[in-house]
């Protein structure tokens, strides 16, 4: 019987064929929703799906683009919310 | 004639100096010019530029500390690469970590040999015994006859 934690759908089930030719349920935790941008919320590039046990094994260039607001705005945001300060610095 | 002209401050739209002050310091071509100041001295597309009203006086193909008097002038800091150091870099400690372990294997080696030196003894030993008992049973079977 699978116990009570791996019936609340944390899990995803995975099966395995071990090598006696069986067939076995394998449970791994499941990946996270991809990143989305904060403003238009459109998915996000140069981001990894994964989990954060994954993320700290990473390079903190490989978790995010390196511009400013990487891994928080899309890059079409960024330049509008960009152009906007300009405007209103003038 | 283009807005992006020489002594024109813009602001930088993509890449990691995105959102900070520049000035043009070539045009290069329709697309392209030559910019200096808070970011990378680099060539750039216009497209990745937001034009300022603002302009300074700067002559064309200006240096990097032309740049910096007129960008001090304006209250803004100028990107400086600082070159590294070859001795500011942490050397890597493999050795440091290698040493145990060879220590260990020594401390191995001279063990065994300590061993093989007992087992040469117990061998030497034993055959002299051997020899002994052969000599005795000789001996013994002598007297019989």
């Amino acid at each position: 019987m699978p116990s009570g934690k791996h019936k609340s759908g944390r899990y995803r089930k995975v099966f395995v064929k071990t090598p006696g030719a069986k067939n076995v349920v394998h449970y791994r935790e499941r990946k996270p929703n991809k990143a989305i941008c904060g403003n238009c919320k459109k998915p996000l590039l140069g981001v990894p799906r994964d989990r954060p046990a994954i993320f700290g094994k990473l390079a903190k260039t490989e978790r995010r683009p390196e511009r400013p607001y990487g891994g928080v705005l899309c890059s079409a945001c960024a330049r509008n919310l960009h152009k906007e300060k300009a405007r209103e610095g003038q | 004639m283009s807005i992006f002209n020489v002594g024109r401050v813009c602001v930088k739209l993509a890449g990691r100096d995105a959102g900070k002050k520049c000035v043009v310091v070539e045009q290069i071509d329709a697309r392209f010019v030559m910019v200096d100041g808070e970011t990378r001295r680099k060539k750039v597309s216009t497209k990745h530029l937001e034009p300022l009203t603002q302009t300074v006086e700067i002559k064309e193909k200006a240096s990097h500390d032309d740049v910096k008097k007129v960008f001090d002038k304006l209250g803004l800091k100028v990107w400086e690469t600082k070159a590294k150091k070859t001795t500011e870099r942490p050397k890597k400690q493999k050795l440091k970590k290698e040493k145990p372990v060879k220590k260990a294997a020594k401390k191995t080696e001279e063990k065994a040999t300590v061993k093989k030196e007992e087992k040469k003894e117990v061998k030497e030993s034993k055959p002299e015994e051997k020899e002994v008992s052969q000599e005795e049973v000789k001996v013994e079977e002598a007297i019989e006859a």
